[in-house]
């Protein structure tokens, strides 16, 4: 190339994420240039999830999503909640009936195998991938953002719209001013997690799924995070499983633990031990989740620039929803920048109409309803050490209860709760819950 | 809260987290360390380091005097000691483009 040839595109996206590669091939289909640019030796080398991904969301950017064969694990056929004591285990899950739909709602997945899989259909439909560059800052004229600057010689790249996916550190985002204040500590979790190798068959039986067409994404909550705010997890791949646990940043320095003793200690439950028993370590990994979800929000746009995924602090932390909001945020952010290239105004106010889509979508609703989860959750520091172990001594003293007057074992049973919380606080707890999951 | 945590962290179990970093995979910047400390006395001063404890990777580790070191070559670029250190003594970036870690799963 001429050196002093401009390298141009239509639209630059930096990462090559679950957002990023969305959002490239929406704005690629349409017949604008697009380049990716990912710091990675490959997409998907940087990019860690617990986790599952959600089918409408990717059948929303490929409509023939099965013809393309995507490197998915096991289809989500039984979830719900595993509530943790010191020693005991109930679980609240769910599977038949409107978890068997079709397609299956959700599948486990390993984000540096999908990820790459995920760039390289936006490359089919004709983004150009830029790997091993790291975008270090913009190139502004007349004070709007007209491409970025990387890591390399001569690293300038031109584009009229820049949209940012560049995850949950989002050094970009907060250098243009669009994020006010980098992460806080007490609205992001460090989450930790060991993917374990173990034969499809044996986890099949461990697990109770009838083949590997079944599998299992639990939310694990109570001893999981030895009561600190957080919440643990598992998921089984077709013949790997995924533990971790998540804890605010905040608590994880303030009870001074290290983060992967906390997971061996989970992995060491008497009731987790014997699921992943024998199995090898094929993967350590450590991820920070943005929760505070719509109160970290930064601007999403801004003259030439838009913000999608964890990024723009895109996460309900409460439905285990991020990589779906990322996907569909990716896709409106595209849809802007085609708008913008047909107008051909790319300042602030022709990029707005990125809001209203959102707005038009689940993702502004449901991140202004649970915009107080991390507030309930820096409020209620003990919730989850009374809770998940309460309702293991409820069941548990309920189903042996044979011989005692009934009248003496729901006493018992409701002082297992008094002694942990006095009865009125209980209830506030719950209103208070309450009141955080429905928004008010 | 305090105290039950401190009954509880009696019984986290020892580990040792070298053996698990066997399982990832980097591409280590020989030239530029994306980690620095920025003023080394204030970690001598610093008296509680939760950088020793709170990093995933065990990264940080005391030396002889008080002072930090940073092994940015296991640095899985989370963020947390970014957001985290009480003084804010670390200067974090991303690594140069591919380097760093590489998962080989995800």
């Amino acid at each position: 190339m001429d050196k002093n040839q401009k390298l141009e595109f239509d639209v630059i996206v930096v990462g090559a994420g679950l957002s990023g590669s969305a959002a490239a091939a929406i704005a690629a289909r349409s017949g604008l240039k697009v380049a990716i640019v990912e710091r990675g030796q490959n997409p998907g080398s940087k990019n860690y999830f617990g986790g599952a991904l959600y089918t409408h969301s990717l059948l929303e950017i490929y409509p023939d999503l099965w013809d393309r064969k995507p490197p998915l694990e096991r289809p989500v056929t039984e979830t719900g909640f595993w509530f943790l004591s010191k020693d005991g285990l109930v679980k609240a899950t769910v599977q038949g009936g409107k978890v068997n739909s079709n397609p299956i709602d959700a599948y486990v997945a390993l984000r540096a195998k999908f990820d790459a899989w995920w760039a390289e259909q936006a490359q089919k439909e004709g983004a150009f991938i830029i790997p091993k560059t790291l975008v270090v800052d913009f190139i502004r004229e007349n004070g709007k953002v007209v491409g970025v600057k990387t890591d390399r010689d001569q690293g300038d790249i031109y584009a009229p719209v820049v949209i940012i996916t560049e995850g949950v550190n989002n050094l970009l985002t907060q250098k243009l001013g669009l994020a006010k204040h980098d992460i806080k500590g007490d609205s992001a979790a460090l989450a930790v997690k060991q993917l374990i190798s173990i034969p499809a068959a044996t986890i099949n039986a461990r697990f109770g799924l009838t083949d590997n067409d079944h599998g299992l994404a639990m939310s694990v909550m109570g001893d999981v995070s030895m009561g600190l705010p957080g919440l643990g997890f598992i998921y089984t791949g077709v013949d790997c499983v995924s533990v971790g646990v998540g804890v605010t940043l905040e608590a994880l320095r303030e009870a001074g633990i290290k983060p992967y003793e906390l997971l061996q200690r989970y992995m060491n439950h008497p009731m987790i031990a014997p699921l992943i028993a024998g199995g090898r370590l094929m993967e350590y990994g450590a991820h920070i989740i943005p929760e505070g979800g719509w109160k970290d929000m930064p601007q999403l746009y801004t003259d030439g620039v838009l913000v999608a995924g964890d990024a723009a602090s895109m996460v309900n932390a409460l439905h285990w929803e991020g990589t779906n909001m990322a996907i569909v945020a990716g896709k409106c952010a595209a849809e802007t920048a085609i708008e913008a290239h047909q107008k051909k105004d790319f300042s602030a106010k022709s990029l707005s109409s990125y809001r209203t889509r959102l707005d038009k979508r689940f993702i502004m609703t449901d991140l202004h309803q649970y915009r107080n989860l991390s507030h309930f959750l820096k409020t209620h520091p003990d919730f989850m050490a009374i809770y998940p172990t309460f309702i293991n001594d409820a069941l548990g003293m309920f189903f042996t209860g044979f011989g005692k007057p009934k009248g003496q074992l729901y006493k018992d049973i409701l002082r297992s709760l008094t002694d942990r919380r006095p009865l009125l606080k209980a209830v506030g707890d719950i209103v208070a819950f309450g009141r955080t999951i429905i928004g008010i | 809260m305090s105290e039950t945590s401190d009954t509880q962290q009696n019984d986290l179990p020892k580990v040792f987290i070298d053996d698990i970093l066997m399982s990832l995979k980097y591409f280590t910047d020989e030239h530029e360390a994306h980690l620095k400390i920025i003023d080394t006395q204030v970690c001598i001063n610093c008296k509680d380091k939760p950088c020793i404890q709170f990093c995933p990777v065990g990264a940080y580790r005391t030396q002889d005097g008080g002072t930090v070191q940073i092994a940015f070559q296991s640095c899985i670029e989370c963020g947390t000691c970014r957001v985290m250190c009480p003084p804010a003594n670390v200067s974090w970036k991303l690594p140069r483009g591919g380097f760093g870690v590489a998962y080989k799963f995800g």
